[in-house]
Order: C-alpha cells, then sequence, then structure tokens
C-alpha cells in the first residue's frame, strides 16, 4: 500500500477509526464484549459435557499455561520488532537517508502480502521447530509495518515546526527529541497496538510448529474434533487480542503528550 | 529437486492452485464491497450509526484470523464456506471505514447544488456522492485485497482451497523431501499475486475515477 495523500485514510488500520466512538463507551465496550464471549464460552462448554479427552485441555492449569506462553512469544517478539522498527525509522527519516524511504516503503509494501503463515512454516523447515523460530518469523512478519509507522509518524510532521526550532537554536538533536518525537508519538503508539495486536494473531499460527500458545487449543480442536476445545482456544485468543488492543488503546489515550489535540 | 524443478513438475497443480486463490480473494472482495458499501451507504449520514458499524467491523477485524477460522467451524464445518465467511468479514473493515470517511468527507455544497438542480436522493448519491468518494473506497478495497491475500493462505488450515495448501503440506513434509520446495512455492506465488492485485488496482482506479476529479 502507498501512501499517496487521499489514501492516508486507510494507512492506520486501527487508530483513525477508534479514536472516534465516546469514551465512555469505549472504556466499557471492550471489557464487557470480552466477559460476555467468556461467559457464553464457558455455558457452552458446560452445555457439550466435555469427554476425558477435552477436559484435560480444559483445564483452568492449562490454559493459563497456554495463555502465558502465547504471551511470551508475543512480548519477546514485540520487544524486538520495536526496539528494530522504532530506531531505524527514526534514522531512516534523517536527511541523509532520506534515498531509502522509497525503499523501505516499498518493501513494506510487498511484505504485506506475504502469509504470516508462510514465514513461520519456511523458517520451520529450513530451521528447526520451536520458540525460538516462532519469535524469530513473528519479528520478521511485524518489523515492516512497525517500520514504515514510525517513518510515516515522522513525515507527516508540518516542516515549519522542525524549522522553527532549528530557527529559535535547537540542535537537530534537540530538534529530534523535543519537537519530532512527542509530535510522532500518536502516530508510533497507533503503530505499537497494531503490532501487538497483528504479533497476537501470528502467535496463535506459531503453535503449528510446536512453540505452544493458545493457538495449540485451536489446532487441538481441530485434530481431536473436540469443537468445545476449538471454541475454547478460539475465544481465548479473540479475547486477548482484544484486550491487548483496548490496553493499548488506553495508553494512546493517555500517553498522548498534551498539547496534541486528539 | 531444487525449487525451479519442482515448479516445474507441479505447473498445472500450482497454476490450478494460483488461480483458487486468486478468484477466492477476487469474488470475497466483491462481496466484501458490495456488503460494505450498502452498510456505508445507510449508516453515512448519521454519525452514531457509522460508528457502530465500524465499530462492529473493527472489532471483527481485531480478531486473529486464526480464531475467527476456529469459531466458524463449528457453525459451517470444513472447506470453502468458512474460508469465504472469515475472508468477507476481514475485508470488511477497511471498505466500510473508507466509504463512510469518503462519503462524508464529500463537500456538502456540491450535494446541495445537485439537490437544488432537481436530482433525488438516489440521483445525488450515485452521480455525485458515490463518483466522488470512489477514490476513497477504492483505496479500501486495495487495502482489503492485500490483507485477505495472506488470510486466504490459511484457508488450506480449514480444508479451504487456495495456495495455503502448498505452505501447509511444506509443513506436513516437515523435514522431508520438498517440504522447503512447497513451502517457498507457495509463500512465493502468494506475494507475487499480491503485487500483481495491486498493480491491477492502480490500474483500475485509473480506469474507474470521474474525470473531474482525477488528478
Amino acid at each position: 500500500m502507498t501512501v499517496a495523500p487521499d489514501t492516508e485514510v486507510a494507512a492506520q488500520p486501527s487508530a483513525a477509526v477508534k479514536a472516534k466512538p465516546r469514551r465512555t463507551w469505549y472504556l466499557i465496550g471492550t471489557p464487557l464484549l470480552i466477559v460476555c464471549a467468556l461467559v457464553a464460552d464457558w455455558l457452552y462448554v458446560r452445555s457439550t459435557h466435555p469427554d476425558a479427552n477435552a477436559r484435560t485441555t480444559l483445564q483452568t492449569s492449562y490454559m493459563l499455561s497456554k495463555l502465558l506462553e502465547h504471551l511470551e512469544l508475543t512480548v519477546v517478539a514485540g520487544v524486538f520488532v520495536l526496539l528494530i522498527a522504532i530506531p531505524l525509522g527514526i534514522l531512516l527519516s534523517r536527511k541523509g537517508m532520506r534515498l531509502a524511504t522509497p525503499v523501505v516503503l516499498a518493501l513494506a509494501n510487498i511484505g504485506q502480502g506475504a502469509p504470516a503463515i508462510g514465514i513461520i512454516v519456511l523458517l520451520a523447515v529450513l530451521w528447526k521447530t520451536g520458540f525460538e523460530v516462532a519469535v524469530v518469523a513473528l519479528i520478521i512478519y511485524a518489523v515492516l509495518p512497525s517500520l514504515r509507522n514510525t517513518m510515516v509518524g515522522l513525515q507527516q510532521i508540518d516542516p515549519s515546526l522542525k524549522e522553527a526550532g532549528r530557527g529559535i537554536g535547537m540542535s537537530a538533536a534537540a530538534v529530534l527529541f523535543k519537537v519530532e518525537l512527542p509530535l510522532a508519538v500518536p502516530v508510533i503508539l497507533a503503530g505499537v497496538r497494531t503490532t501487538l495486536v497483528l504479533l497476537i494473531g501470528v502467535a496463535a499460527l506459531s503453535s503449528l510448529i510446536g512453540a505452544g500458545g493458545l493457538g495449540e487449543m485451536i489446532s487441538t480442536g481441530v485434530q481431536l474434533q473436540r469443537y468445545n476445545v476449538l471454541v475454547t482456544g478460539s475465544v481465548l485468543v479473540a479475547c486477548l487480542a482484544l484486550f491487548v488492543d483496548w490496553l493499548a488503546g488506553l495508553a494512546e489515550r493517555y500517553l498522548r503528550p498534551k498539547g496534541i489535540k486528539a | 529437486m531444487n525449487l525451479w524443478e519442482y515448479v516445474r513438475n507441479r505447473q498445472e497443480l500450482l497454476w490450478f492452485e494460483t488461480y483458487q486463490h486468486a478468484s477466492m480473494v477476487v469474488q470475497c472482495l466483491l462481496l466484501a464491497t458490495a456488503i460494505g458499501l450498502i452498510i456505508a451507504v445507510i449508516t453515512y449520514r448519521s454519525k452514531t450509526a457509522s460508528a457502530v458499524a465500524t465499530g462492529i467491523a473493527s472489532v471483527l477485524f481485531t480478531i486473529p484470523s486464526f480464531a475467527l477460522f476456529g469459531l466458524l467451524i463449528p457453525a459451517f464445518g470444513l472447506g470453502t464456506t468458512p474460508s469465504v465467511i472469515a475472508l468477507v468479514l476481514y475485508a470488511l473493515l477497511p471498505i466500510v471505514r473508507n466509504s463512510v470517511v469518503g462519503m462524508s468527507n464529500v463537500d456538502p455544497a456540491l450535494v446541495d447544488a445537485a439537490r437544488g438542480m432537481g436530482m433525488s436522493r438516489l440521483r445525488v448519491l450515485f452521480k455525485v456522492e458515490l463518483p466522488l468518494a470512489w477514490p476513497v473506497i477504492l483505496t479500501g478495497i486495495r487495502v482489503s485485497a492485500q490483507l485477505i491475500m495472506g488470510v486466504a493462505a490459511i484457508a488450506a488450515y480449514v480444508s479451504g482451497p487456495g495456495l495455503g495448501d502448498q505452505i501447509f503440506s511444506g509443513l506436513a513434509r516437515l523435514g522431508g523431501a520438498n517440504a522447503v520446495n512447497s513451502a517457498l512455492a507457495g509463500t512465493v506465488l502468494i506475494i507475487l499475486l499480491a503485487l500483481v492485485f495491486d498493480a491491477c488496482f492502480v490500474l483500475i482506479g485509473r480506469l474507474t475515477t470521474s474525470r473531474g476529479i482525477r488528478g
């Protein structure tokens, strides 16, 4: 996706729309939805009278360990992605590196069409299965969109503000840290949010290469044809994604530097 | 066997799966565009209604694809049906959001002028609002296309059609002969297909944008 002026609406999947609905709805809506989904799932599982096979995977301790594995995958990969994408994005938007911008954006464009499952499976067949491989696959998949987000965030800053900064005697570093980065914070935070949600989704797939996580419940459910396990796994993954999206949305609201209007 | 030999040997199968993949994505896009436009046309005049519509679409969009497939299997079984439903649901958000934004950004003075000329509401919609919003709507469809191209690969996990089959058979043959070739062929073909689609959208944009607003 190229970012032409009239296409910017679509450039940031989650940021544009979610800021709009009213505050109270945003605060209550998602948690309410999550609770309802979990309760509905619990009632559904109870009504199916799970057999011994299903019960082993529906134990609280098992589900908790899978949830922790899932979070571990997401957090480890997420930290690496941000550590790579944000500094690199800043570096690439400096004057001397401007030439690299279209190249990175074009690469990000190609990367977007790349199927997550393809990257995961490819790494697994080329290398090995397990946690580390999954983390590397997640990083490869998420680093380009995050990089693009950082660069777009820095690019869209009004150049006259940067000039004003230089004009009042700020050094280039001061302009970066006191003007450009604070102004780019909303876009970067929106990018962090998108990245985390993306990673949770892809982490669900990495159970297929033996990296654990909640996706294991989904694949177990499919293999054993136990719909109660399958649905519970899916509901947990979905709720986790919604919850993280909600948390990151709150962060977006409250970490926004004062002086920037929503 | 290297990748080239693998591709040569399985030329027909790969063509067929590429065709299936492309055809599934196109059909789901058409369906999602129709549904998305209808939702947008119904809701764009009211702030609350359009917020609710985009809100629901963005919840669906947040649900990871693997989980969405998982939720659809008990209701629709395996195969093409759950794949198509999942892809359409994914494609909805960008289309609905861009249509709503595009149509509510049309200059009210233009709508007024059209009404003043005696156009009916419906004619204003089709002759003024939709043509003016079209470039933004098309961008939404293009974003959806890129998104569901990758999601469609997971369809193979629920026995759906398309190139995902190559990827999953690579996984099934892990360590065996052709595992790498198969996974690589599937992944690369999907990326190529996504690029071809993107190029097509540039062309479609040129051809279908109303002459008055063409840049």
